[in-house]
């Protein structure tokens, strides 16, 4: 049973620059030119400008952000649904390695994919809400990838595969006990036509 | 000179409540005012300060600006932990200076060390506040300092926040810190908003509403923007929003995988953030004016929350390539990576503005804050219950603490000093209040 997590760690190492490979990358679009402040809130002794939060949070809500560059080519997320034939994974506290358990239901998923290779899959990778935000939203993304690298190296493209980490964000049951958060530390499959 | 006159006072004070506690006689009445000593939280090495209501010098004032004003300050001059409010009922009257030597005699006699004078003058929608620092141990009640303020009767809150902020500046050298907003996340998971509110948690606004997953608010140093997490656009990427100005929302990264934890260089031109783009969580730099990114981690394991020193020169951050998440510190080139905190389960450090300690979230059980030296020394427990504590943030003064607590059952957010006085609750709505960051003081 070691050698087999051992096995999957090495090949999943080898399998690093593939996964690479096959990831949408696209640039961080910034906004160069900040144009001119609007008068800033008041110093002591000048006149106060309506400076309190209050009159400039009455604004719309901010516009939303043009579309940077290379964004198809991340699907949208809301795209895809779950299917009963792909069952979740799950893992112990603060670790993202493939359990021995797990990896045979992966490896169920891995036949499935296989054999319906006209979806595109969508890896979620999750956290019990121990552990702090930023680390757990980390955390998840290395379970998306562990799985996802799990699932390559059992044949399926890494082409059709896209994850995303949810951290601690989107909970299965919020009961404060080990039963609950157990379930929550997840792997979570979804797929789409292409 | 003045500012030294007045930390001068304040030494002698805090000398003098050092070897004789205070034991304030009874309140005696002088003309117009009622005095009353007093002492909140651990008062006796503090400086006593009356603050009466503010005297109406021109127009009137239904809405009672010159009790607000005087209340207001009063809250702040408390939380900054310096001073103990001496409380009055009543002001000074206008224009009579046998009456304001009165008045400061029988706050003196009470136990006030010194006093505030405050002089309101209404118009229109619009007021001006004076304020008149007064040494209540000198004979001869001498004035300390005297400054006016202007603003809307909206903005009353503020203009008192200023003045409270003046006084600590006479007392210290250092302004206070009541004059800043504290941004945050409200909702229950999966639904999670960005918030702004003043430090007292006063006019409590929404500033995002796009019904996404919005985390990890941070302001940028000038006061003017927050950086933070969002699920907008379907994954995990880094934005930018100015809450005081019309101005769109600007995309800072959103690159494949994650686009989180972002933190402002000192000087406010670089973003250090975490992105997996190249396949697992690293830390990069990224130049806010152009773009360009500079990746400082290279580990297998995780490498995320970035936070400055305020020299600009090193950057700590949490990496679990030690096996569990640990508090590490590097150059802002990414050499010289050392391990800080030894052993355990450690995340969230925020690096003080003074550049003395990082406070971190310490997870044994539960979480707590704590706070290390940036050489490694010293690691000590800042919160002890009841509940739960993280997610710090620091005030600019690096005196103050804000962060998340559910001591109460659901998440709200809390200020503390670091000195161990109980917590004061900054939020009470209804919903999970989470991530607090602290503004700069606003320009």
């Amino acid at each position: 049973m070691a050698t087999r997590v051992a096995n999957i760690v090495v090949t999943s190492l080898l399998l690093f620059g593939v996964v690479l490979a096959g990831c949408a990358k696209r640039p961080a679009t910034t906004q160069a030119s900040a144009p001119a402040p609007t008068a800033p809130p008041p110093a002591a002794s000048t006149p106060a400008q309506p400076s309190t939060a209050a009159p400039s949070m009455a604004a719309p809500a901010p516009a939303a952000p043009k579309a940077p560059a290379g964004a198809a080519m991340r699907p949208s997320p809301k795209e895809f649904t779950a299917i009963a034939d792909l069952k979740d994974i799950h893992f112990d506290f603060d670790k993202y390695d493939i359990r021995p358990s797990d990896a045979k239901v992966l490896d169920a998923n891995a036949i499935w994919l296989k054999s319906h290779g006209d979806y595109l899959i969508l890896i979620e990778g999750h956290c019990d809400e121990r552990g702090t935000n930023e680390y757990n939203l980390a955390l998840g993304e290395r379970r998306a990838k562990s799985t996802m690298n799990y699932l390559v190296s059992q044949g399926v493209q890494a082409s059709r595969i896209t994850i995303i980490s949810y951290g601690e964000e989107r909970p299965t049951c919020t009961e404060k006990n080990e039963g609950c958060w157990s379930n929550n530390r997840r792997a979570h499959f979804l797929v789409k036509p292409r | 000179m003045i500012q030294r006159r007045a930390l001068a006072l304040l030494t002698l004070v805090l000398a003098l409540a050092w070897l004789a506690p205070w034991a304030p006689p009874p309140a005696p009445r002088a003309q117009g005012v009622e005095v009353f000593l007093n002492v909140t939280g651990g008062g006796s090495k503090k400086l006593n300060i009356a603050i009466p209501e503010f005297t109406v010098v021109s127009g009137t004032d239904p809405q009672g600006t010159a009790k607000l004003l005087a209340a207001v300050a009063g809250n702040d001059l408390t939380f900054s932990g310096l001073f103990s409010v001496v409380t009055a009922t009543g002001a000074i009257p206008p224009n009579n200076p046998t009456a304001l030597k009165e008045s400061w005699s029988a706050f003196a006699a009470a136990g006030a060390h010194a006093g505030v004078h405050g002089l309101l003058a209404l118009r229109g929608d619009r007021l001006e506040a004076e304020m008149r620092l007064y040494d209540l141990t000198s004979p001869e009640h001498r004035l300390i300092a005297a400054k006016k303020f202007e603003g809307t009767l909206v903005q009353a809150r503020r203009v008192a926040h200023r003045i409270a902020d003046e006084i600590v500046l006479q007392f210290t050298g250092e302004r206070g810190v009541a004059d800043t907003k504290i941004a945050y996340v409200v909702g229950p998971r999966g639904a999670k908003e960005l918030y702004i509110a003043d430090y007292d948690g006063a006019g409590a606004t929404a500033v995002t509403r796009n019904g996404s997953i919005n985390l990890s608010p941070v302001w940028s140093p000038d006061a003017r923007s927050l950086a933070f997490t969002s699920y907008l656009q379907g994954y995990p990427d880094l934005y930018r929003l100015f809450p005081f100005e019309r101005r769109p929302l600007q995309t800072l990264a959103a690159f494949a995988g994650i686009n989180s934890s972002p933190a402002w260089s000192p000087d406010g031109r670089l973003l250090a953030l975490t992105l997996s783009k190249d396949g697992n969580p690293e830390i990069y730099v990224l130049t806010v004016a152009t773009g360009a990114l500079r990746r400082l981690t290279r580990h297998v394991g995780i490498d995320t929350e970035p936070t400055w020193a305020p020299t600009g020169r090193q950057i700590a951050f949490v990496s679990d390539r030690a096996g569990t998440p640990h508090i590490f510190v590097m150059d802002t080139d990414g050499a010289n990576v050392r391990q800080l905190t030894p052993s355990g389960f450690q995340t969230q450090p925020r690096w003080s503005p003074k550049g003395d300690m990082i406070v971190y979230t310490q997870r044994r059980g539960g979480h707590q804050l704590w706070a290390i030296n940036p050489d490694g020394s010293n690691p000590r427990q800042l919160t002890f219950g009841p509940g739960q504590a993280q997610s710090a943030s620091w005030a600019p003064d690096g005196r103050h603490l804000a962060f998340q607590s559910d001591r109460l059952g659901r998440w709200q957010i809390f200020a503390m000093l670091l000195d161990g006085t109980p917590p004061a609750r900054i939020t009470s709505g209804g919903g999970e209040a989470t991530s607090p960051t602290w503004s700069p003081r606003l320009p």
